[in-house]
């Protein structure tokens, strides 16, 4: 049988260095900058998108009993789409892990004797690094979303889900066309930097071998593969190269096609503000006889990686309703400060907080649960009414659950388990339960008060220590008796 | 009001004789005055203040930091402290939040346990809702504004009512702050555990209350303001918050004028 | 390199255990008991107020409407591409349009298979023209039902693409199409929705059209 390397993704080294990268990234004030602008920027056209509450609560509860719906049926959709896509003549490939999907599409690229491949956006490529995967392979492996390309060019990862390279402004990006575009006259003028981007990357759609792209909905009842995007990076790479992969996860499976337009119409007033994306974009099968374009072979590979583990979870399943409209970051005020980068996981943000967990094991991303003040900004504008900040917290739960409890949820469970914390609330618990050791503890902070001492770690930093009140509420009450 | 979600709909009892009051932890130990200072004002609109000497804490610290166990059997030793079928009235919209909605989660299985999250009310919408207040503002003209902490927004709906009652003092005019909806870093374990995100949280919430040009902000939960005044006394500045049970008591009080 | 068949039986490997974790959970779900999906009712507008709203939502997403009558397409396109200072013009096959256009302008036909013909298609084409097969008013969107007379990349790879949208055929919103166009019956190998000219705000949150699509999207609404 077949020996496919497995090994720890690359990611999960990353989100470990999570407080290292945040303090790289607070110290950094351009980056600040550019966080705070560009989300500010996607509120506002959010905002202005959804002029009627009434309207956007019935969107939002519909969508949520859409994704539940399809969730529940969640096997059968796909099996259902695995039938009618293999009936119109898409391909249909499964697999478990990263390293089995970039396997399967090496697989398929060298099939075709492929060399060079264009690629339209696809966060799921990102969770399998398929671009490093590809390259070690000598394949060539182009981003050509305008934002994919720049990070690309920079050797970096996304930063955001929808808008790649927020993370840079206008200067920036030309500094980095300077560096690495032969004949870029330099200019920060956007609509100039496009128009080059645009001419690098037409040479590139014009002679690409494969094509790859990610899905945003994968319809059971019809075989459809759907695609929204602005550019028309995702229509050449769908449409121009002979092979057409497409990658996504296995819940991006919707039942029938009259369930997309609420979902589609959610996710791009909530992504972008826009009431649709420039192209929604609807694959059934390949190039037909007669048809004069388009690949002559369509391939799906549906990716778990994790989303099995919070499918067997009532709780945790919510996670799956999840569009990747990107709104929880833009909403979220640690997302806005620490940037996309600095959580060190393919997707950031309250959602990224979410999903990694099942992706990367608890012990990697131990960090990220514990990293929100749970303002509840994420769960309030989240399109599918994923209760973000409620998963949080079983996060955290399942994090600090001893190792051997059953039923063990999550890979990781414990990990974020010291016995010193384990003491404190063991002991804190004790206090506030016994009603007269809770007195006689307030008792003594507020007679030792002089005691507490003025520097209380990290809170301190920015912060005076408070201060124990000379009496409590408590006494005072008791005496005014 | 596009913040209003269904979950604050509620029904609210007529004007009760007697009410009582959860001063939660922090309130305790640390700013005991707002405690004595929401008693005196209950008791002035003629209401019966009952304060159990067996209330601790409401659970929120533990149950944040995943420890449900721990959490839950401080949780149900509160619930014993309010045997009486009479309103709860929290001087925090967060523990507000944890003990009417957090609770059925944490205590589902308990009997009773949804009468009791029933009768938990914050401070302000009880105000507003119960006792459907007209204030009578006593102090000299000023400029405040209001910070409402996020669980007390999104779970409470407190900013409404917080916006309503400073609304009703004549003298007061209530500033908005740039961002006044984002979180000030607070969180609980969160502003130790996560120290330097919480930092620059409560940097540019401190930057956008100071340039609202305000004498004092106003707050309906003391966890925040243990956050946002200790970064203003650190930084030096003077503006400062106060509890909006004080801050009500001293601009219908007499002698009028805020004793901040 | 793994060879195919190791990778089919890995994948089918895959599918057992993917489907076995999945039904392990929620094999004995009652679907009957699935709450009730409450769409959102819009309020009805009129065929006016609907070419209203599609005309301003593709204007606000930067796309030029042009009413016209079926009679005037050939002499507005070639007016359009003077202005432009483009004389030629590629078309779908079996177009109705070609007799007209071929009078005021160079008319190539997209009679060819992409393959072969990449870098003409890309670097020589300056503008093209297609129909649809209908659109929506609520999203200012035109349906693409591409075919072997006009192929994807007709409306996708000129810079300047012209599309004929006849206004009996608007709708007032996606799902209203789909309900009385039942596409689910039969679907095609590809529909297209557009909404305006290629773009794109990856650089700063600043707008630039013709990312990679059309830099210019020429709506000739049949409205007379």
């Amino acid at each position: 049988m077949l020996n496919i390397h497995e090994q720890e993704s690359k990611y999960a080294e990353s989100a470990r260095k999570f407080r290292k990268n945040v303090d790289r990234d607070l110290a950094n004030q351009e980056l600040r900058s550019n966080f705070r602008g560009a989300m500010d920027y996607l509120m506002d056209k959010r905002k202005t998108a959804f002029p009627e509450q009434d309207e956007l609560e019935t969107l939002r509860r519909q969508a949520q009993l859409i994704k539940q719906r399809c969730l529940l049926k969640l096997p059968h959709l796909l099996e259902e789409l695995e039938q009618n896509l293999t009936k119109n003549g898409i391909h249909v490939h499964w697999a478990e892990t990263p390293a089995q999907a970039n396997e399967m599409i090496a697989q398929l690229i060298a099939s075709k004797k492929g060399k060079t491949v264009v690629k339209g956006k696809s966060m799921v490529s990102e969770e399998t690094a398929l671009n490093d995967y590809l390259e070690q392979r000598d394949i060539e492996c182009l981003e050509s979303d305008m934002g994919e390309f720049i990070v690309q060019l920079a050797k970096e990862h996304p930063s955001h889900i929808i808008m790649p390279a927020i993370h840079q402004n206008k200067k920036q990006v030309a500094d980095l066309f300077s560096g690495n575009i032969n004949d870029f006259e330099h200019t920060t003028d956007v609509d100039a930097l496009i128009q080059q981007g645009r001419k690098t990357l037409r040479e590139k759609f014009c002679n690409a071998d494969v094509g790859i792209s990610g899905v945003n909905f994968a319809v059971a009842e019809t075989g459809t593969l759907c695609l929204v995007e602005n550019e028309g990076n995702g229509r050449m790479c769908t449409t121009v190269p002979d092979l057409h992969i497409a990658i996504t996860g296995i819940e991006k499976v919707v039942e029938h096609m009259a369930d997309i337009p609420p979902l589609l119409s959610l996710l791009t007033r909530s992504a972008t503000g826009q009431i649709i994306s420039t192209y929604f974009n609807m694959i059934s099968s390949p190039r037909k006889k007669g048809e004069k374009d388009g690949p002559e072979e369509v391939h799906l590979v549906l990716l778990d990686n994790g989303r099995s583990q919070a499918f067997a979870d009532d709780e945790l399943r919510q996670t799956l309703q999840c569009i990747r409209c990107g709104t929880c970051m833009n909403h979220c005020p640690v997302y806005t400060r620490i940037g996309g980068h600095a959580y060190g996981t393919v997707y950031p943000g309250p959602i990224g907080k979410i999903v990694s967990p099942h992706m990367l094991g608890l012990e990697a991303t131990s960090n990220l649960p514990t990293a929100s003040s749970l303002c509840g900004a994420c769960g309030e504008v989240c399109p599918v009414k994923i209760p973000i900040p409620k998963l949080l917290l079983r996060l955290r739960k399942e994090s600090v659950k001893p190792e051997s409890q059953q039923p063990v949820i999550m890979k990781g469970q414990g990990s974020g388990r010291t016995t010193l914390e384990a003491s404190i609330w063991k002991a804190w618990s004790l206090v506030h339960k016994v009603p007269a050791l809770y007195r006689l503890s307030m008792f003594m902070v507020t007679r030792f008060r002089f005691l507490i001492p003025n520097k209380l770690g990290g809170w301190t930093s920015v912060r005076t220590a408070p201060k124990p009140a000379a009496r409590t509420l408590h006494e005072r009450l008791r005496e005014r008796k | 009001m596009s913040q209003l979600n269904s979950q604050h709909l509620r029904n609210y009892p007529q004007k009760p004789k007697q009410v009582y009051l959860y001063g939660t932890c922090l309130v305790d130990t640390l700013f005991p005055d707002t405690g004595m200072d929401a008693i005196e004002f209950l008791e002035h609109q003629g209401i019966e203040v009952i304060f159990p000497q067996g209330q601790t804490c409401c659970g929120q610290p533990a149950y944040n930091s995943g420890y449900q166990d721990e959490a839950k059997a401080v949780a149900l030793q509160q619930i014993k402290q309010f045997p009486l079928d009479i309103p709860i009235v929290v001087i925090s919209g967060s523990c507000g939040g944890m003990m009417r909605h957090h609770y059925l989660e944490l205590l589902g299985d308990e009997p009773e346990i949804k009468s009791f999250c029933d009768r938990i009310f914050e401070f302000t919408e009880f105000l507003v809702h119960s006792l459907h207040i007209k204030l009578e503002d006593k102090g000299s003209p000023e400029r405040v504004a209001l910070h409402t902490s996020c669980a007390a927004r999104r779970e409470m709906g407190v900013h409404i009512t917080g916006n309503q009652l400073l609304d009703q003092l004549d003298n007061v005019e209530v500033i908005k702050h740039d961002y006044e909806s984002e979180c000030c870093g607070f969180g609980g374990t969160f502003a130790v555990k996560h120290a330097d995100i919480s930092a620059a949280m409560v940097g540019d919430k401190t930057k956008n209350l100071l340039n609202a040009d305000v004498v004092r902000y106003v707050s309906a939960d003391h966890g925040c303001m243990m956050n946002i005044n200790g970064s203003l006394e650190y930084q030096k500045q003077s503006l400062r918050g106060e509890h909006i049970a004080s801050y009500l008591l001293s601009r219908t009080k007499e002698q009028g004028g805020s004793k901040c | 390199m793994s060879t195919k068949t190791e990778l089919q039986q890995l994948s089918s490997k895959s599918k057992s255990s993917i489907l076995a974790k999945l039904k392990a959970q929620v094999s004995g779900a009652d679907y009957s008991k699935l709450p009730v999906e409450m769409a959102y009712e819009y309020p009805e507008l009129s065929h006016q107020q609907q070419l209203e709203l599609f005309t301003n939502n593709l204007t606000a997403n930067h796309a030029q409407v042009i009413n016209t009558s079926k009679e005037s397409i050939e002499r507005i396109v070639a007016e359009e591409l003077s202005k432009r200072n483009l004389n030629k013009i590629l078309i779908g096959t079996n177009s109705e349009y070609k007799d007209g256009l071929s009078a005021q302008l160079e008319v190539q036909e997209y009679d060819f298979d992409l393959q072969q013909n990449k870098p003409y298609l890309f670097n020589e084409v300056a503008a093209s023209l297609s129909t649809s097969l209908c659109s929506i008013a609520q999203t200012g969107t035109i349906v693409l039902w591409p075919d072997e007379n006009e192929p994807r990349t007709l409306s996708l790879v000129p810079p300047v693409h012209f599309v004929i949208v006849d206004a009996q055929k608007l709708y007032p919103s996606f799902s209203d199409v789909l309900v009385k166009q039942k596409w689910q019956q039969n679907m095609p190998t590809n529909i297209v929705f557009i909404s305006g000219p290629s773009k794109t705000a990856d650089i700063q949150q600043t707008l630039a059209y013709g990312a990679h699509g059309p830099k210019e999207l020429v709506v000739l609404l049949i409205n007379v």
